[in-house]
Formats: structure tokens, C-alpha cells, sequence
């Protein structure tokens, strides 16, 4: 058994237990893209790819004391406009898109990685560009926001990265799970650009298992819950999943356990996600995990570990920068309930058959090599 | 020369190393010594360090290369981490974006054209050969499924 399946054994058996589900009042509906038989065993090739709705509905009870929605934008990777303008059209086609709603969305969250190597001039771009958007923003870092400048220039256009308030009858929480990355640039002797090179390779070997919450967040999250009715619905939102699906491409955070150790007690938790650039929904102990789809290009499934719960979103056409990408709609409404739409700009967006989805292809794949060797 | 070159990265001595890549004319018929076993491998290793670096949008390595993979900022490994989804297994194959019956190697200029908009490289050139070396390499165990969608 390799080490990665070891611990993915071990998250298994500690955090999906027979039985442990989220709170049974978050109602799967024929709305939700959760698949039912893959809640009470293994679903058929055939009810794997059926016909799934575009909408995922959670019922959540005592939810919002008025209808209301919000919206997702995230990974953006915005380059120097003169390099890559096609990422800047599609960030300002989702920013477009996000103001045009109607009703209003009540809020806009920035789920990190708006820069692709944290320069000064590609934050700045993003902020420009999401002025389109007039509502509330609130943002979370990515990793590709933070380590030119270890999050300097990110710190003073958005402040704090962790943040907390209460909205209609939920409480939102904001958590950095990306500054926290062990040193692996001063042994090294690592220029900035040359620290943020590596972190900014998703399959790089270099920068090692960056994400995490870390001990003192974790206090903070812990006071933070600690005055809220364990039955009423808390929605967190992470760059990073708070589970362990692929630690190679930091499709994880380190510390899931203790995560999980603050989150145990409160029975309706969504985390809402960024960074996995695709289609991604679980369910971890009583916590439900969704993630969101980049504005700028999907990253392809991980070669194992994707949930058995993901419904997974269609092969792209790599010849379409607009396919594959988008953002999403979320909207608690007055029955409830929390819906997340993806916003993706094609008529269907998950798998309708297994020729559909690429993880149909088996492939072995193995780490890089040149990122660890000389003169590297 | 280059063959030089390459075996001190991998700390051989050069003219031993040399010795065993040239050898005596009819050394196919001896058996293959150990030696030659890690020279072989040496060799192909060198390939897949410098296709792993194009891959990833090595600049210096493009410039040593005399290649242009992308204009865009975009690498090959952004949409392919680790190679995923590349699916070299599957080739040739009818290939839906270019409407034909294609090869990886064509896969892989189409990719450098359209959505890196780099520059096509010549299907025998250095910088295909060593990216043929990094994708099959990365792929090792993957079953031959030729001809799959
Ligand atoms: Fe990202
Ligand atoms: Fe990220």
C-alpha cells in the first residue's frame, strides 16, 4: 500500500463512518447532484452518468430568516494584461455576470488565486476588473496570490485573510488556508519569483504540503463557533478542500483532523472551496464539501481519490478557453434552502456518459523529477 | 558535445560514459554489461528531465532549445499536471479538435498552436522527442488503449 493510500485509508475510517452523514435535515432533493445510490453503496456505471440536474440543492433547516443569495467567483490567475488576455475576459465576463444578477446577489466571495504569480500589477488588474462588481466583496487568498510577497500586497488591498459575520441567519466564516506553507525557499536561498515559480506548479515537488489552517486559526475558528447554535447552518469558505483528496497538487489541507476535531459538534456545515478548478462535492463526517469551478482553465480530475459522491463535470474542449470554466450562483431561499448553480458557459456541464468523463481513460501517472534536481 | 554534457549533470565520468554509448563495433552481440544498463538509462533519463522542463514552461530550457511552446504565459502542465488527462495511451486515434487521425505528436502541436499559441516544432526535432520522453515516462504502467476517445 503506498503511503497516500494509507492515509486516505485513514481518513476514511476516521472522518465517514457508517452513519455519519450531515445533519438528515439537509434533504437530498431530485435537485441535487449528490447521487442517492452513491449514499447507500455503489452506484451503477448506468445511474452514475444519468441524467443529473444543474442545480445542487441542500435543505437546511433554520436557515435564512429571509431568501437571499450570494456569488462565487474565484481562481481567476490573472496575468500582466499584455501576457494573457484571455484570462481578463473571462474574469470580466464572470464580474459581468455576477452584477447582472437579478435579484441581486447579497455578496460576492473571492475564493483566492486572483493572480497567477502575486505581482503587484496582476492584483491590481483583479481589482480592477471586479469594480464592475457594486455589491459587498470579501476575498481569501490563494497560494498564487502570497508567495512573491508572502501576502504584503494581498494584506493591503483586502485586509485580514480570516474573517467571520453573521448573514440572514447564517453564519459565514472566511479561513487562509494558504499562508502556512512549510519554508522551503531560505535553505535554498530562493528568490521571491523564484518561491512563487514553485508554488505556483501545481504538480511541483518543491513547495511540499502547503496547505493548512494551522493551530492558531484553528483556535480563532473554534472561539469563533463557539457562541452559535450547533443546529444552525454555518458556511465556511476555504481556497483549499478541508478534506484529503490528492495531497500531491494540495487538493487538501494538512491538518483535516483537527479541522474536523473544531467542526465535530456543529451538525450543518457546507464548506464552499476553491483551487481544484472543477466539479467536486463530498461529504465528510457531518460536513458537506463543494468545489468550485476557475474562471481561467479546469484542472483535469485527480488520478485517484475523487469522491465517490462527485457527480464529475464533462471532458472540455481544450480548443475553447470559454469551456470548462465559470463561476456560480448560490442562493438560500426562503424555503430553506441552499442551492449552488455553476455558472459554466456551455449547455451541459457534468458527465452524460463515461466517454464523458476523462477518469473513464485509466491512466498511471507518476511525479515530476526535473523541479528537484540540479540546478534546481 | 552535448552527450558530454549531459552525463555531469548525472556525476559520470564523461569519457567512461562515452566509451559505453560508443563501445566496440559488434557490441550488440555481447551481453549487455551493467554499466551500459545505467548508460542507456541515463540517456533516456536526460530526455525526460529536459521534455519535464519544457512541460512545465522551463524559459531557459526553451531558449536552449530554440522552441516557443507559448505566448500565452499558459504551459503544457497547467492543464496536464503530471500529464494527466493527456492520455498518450490512447494515440493515434481520431482526433475530434483537429478533425483527423492523429498522433500524440500532432496532439501535442495542436496543443502548442491553439491554446498555448506558441509555435509548431518539427515532428523530429529535439524538443518533440523530449517532450514523446516526459509524457510516455510519466505515464509508465498506463495500458495501451489506442484508438479510444
Ligand atoms: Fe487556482
Ligand atoms: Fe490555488
Amino acid at each position: 500500500m503506498s503511503e497516500l493510500d494509507k492515509v486516505r485509508r485513514e481518513m476514511a475510517a476516521v472522518l465517514q463512518q457508517p452513519g455519519v452523514r450531515p445533519d438528515p435535515s439537509l434533504r437530498i432533493t431530485r435537485r441535487t447532484f449528490v447521487h442517492k445510490s452513491c449514499l447507500v453503496g455503489a452506484a451503477t456505471v448506468a445511474e452514475t452518468f444519468a441524467w443529473w440536474p444543474l442545480i445542487n440543492t441542500l435543505d437546511i433547516a433554520h436557515a435564512a430568516e429571509a431568501p437571499f443569495k450570494f456569488a462565487w467567483i474565484s481562481d481567476t490567475h490573472l496575468y500582466p494584461r499584455s501576457l494573457n488576455t484571455r484570462f481578463v475576459e473571462k474574469t470580466m465576463r464572470a464580474a459581468k455576470e455576477v452584477q447582472a444578477m437579478s435579484p441581486p446577489a447579497d455578496f460576492l466571495i473571492f475564493g483566492g488565486d486572483l493572480a497567477q504569480l502575486g505581482k503587484v500589477e496582476e492584483l491590481e488588474l483583479g481589482v480592477e476588473i471586479l469594480k464592475e462588481v457594486n455589491i459587498r466583496k470579501v476575498y481569501i487568498p490563494g497560494e498564487h496570490d502570497w508567495y512573491l510577497d508572502m501576502g504584503k500586497k494581498w494584506g493591503e488591498l483586502f485586509g485580514q485573510p480570516h474573517w467571520t459575520f453573521d448573514h440572514k441567519g447564517v453564519r459565514f466564516v472566511g479561513l487562509d488556508t494558504v499562508s502556512r506553507g512549510p519554508d522551503y525557499w531560505t535553505a535554498k536561498k530562493m528568490s521571491p519569483e523564484e518561491r512563487m515559480g514553485h508554488m505556483a506548479t501545481l504538480d511541483g515537488t518543491v513547495a511540499g504540503p502547503w496547505a493548512g489552517v494551522g493551530r492558531d486559526q484553528l483556535d480563532w475558528l473554534q472561539k469563533t463557533l463557539a457562541n452559535w447554535d450547533r443546529n444552525r447552518p454555518v458556511i465556511i469558505f476555504s481556497h483549499n478542500p478541508l478534506y484529503e483528496y490528492y495531497p500531491p497538487w494540495n487538493f487538501w489541507v494538512r491538518d483535516w483532523r483537527e479541522v474536523n476535531e473544531v467542526l465535530k459538534p456543529y451538525t450543518k456545515v457546507t464548506n464552499i472551496h476553491g483551487h481544484v478548478h472543477q466539479v467536486l462535492y463530498n461529504e465528510i463526517g457531518t460536513m458537506r464539501s463543494i468545489g468550485m469551478l476557475a474562471t481561467s482553465w479546469p484542472w483535469p480530475y485527480a488520478p485517484e481519490g475523487v469522491p465517490k459522491l462527485t457527480k464529475p463535470m464533462i471532458r472540455v474542449d481544450p480548443g475553447d478557453h470559454f469551456d470548462g470554466v465559470g463561476w456560480e450562483k448560490i442562493d438560500v431561499s426562503a424555503q430553506d434552502k441552499v442551492d449552488v448553480e455553476y455558472v459554466m458557459w456551455r449547455k451541459q456541464v457534468l458527465a452524460q456518459s463515461p466517454d464523458d468523463y476523462a477518469k473513464s481513460i485509466p491512466e498511471v501517472l507518476r511525479p515530476r523529477v526535473a523541479d528537484n534536481m540540479w540546478p534546481y | 558535445m552535448t552527450v558530454t554534457c549531459r552525463f555531469i549533470l548525472f556525476r559520470v565520468a564523461p569519457a567512461a560514459a562515452l566509451a559505453v554509448l560508443v563501445g566496440p563495433a559488434g557490441a550488440h552481440k555481447d551481453p549487455v554489461t551493467p554499466q551500459q544498463l545505467s548508460t542507456y538509462q541515463q540517456v533516456f533519463m536526460e530526455q525526460v528531465r529536459k521534455g519535464d522542463l519544457l512541460f512545465h514552461g522551463d524559459a531557459a530550457t526553451e531558449k536552449e532549445m530554440a522552441v516557443v511552446l507559448s505566448n500565452t504565459g499558459m504551459a503544457c502542465a497547467m492543464c496536464h499536471p503530471m500529464t494527466a488527462d493527456t492520455h498518450p495511451a490512447t494515440f493515434p486515434k481520431y482526433q475530434v479538435q483537429m478533425a483527423k487521425f492523429a498522433t500524440l505528436r500532432d496532439m501535442i502541436n495542436w496543443c502548442i498552436e491553439k491554446p498555448n499559441q506558441g509555435e509548431k516544432i518539427a515532428d523530429d526535432s529535439e524538443a518533440m522527442k523530449a517532450l514523446e520522453a516526459y509524457i510516455y515516462w510519466s505515464q509508465s504502467g498506463t495500458v495501451l488503449n489506442p484508438g479510444k476517445f
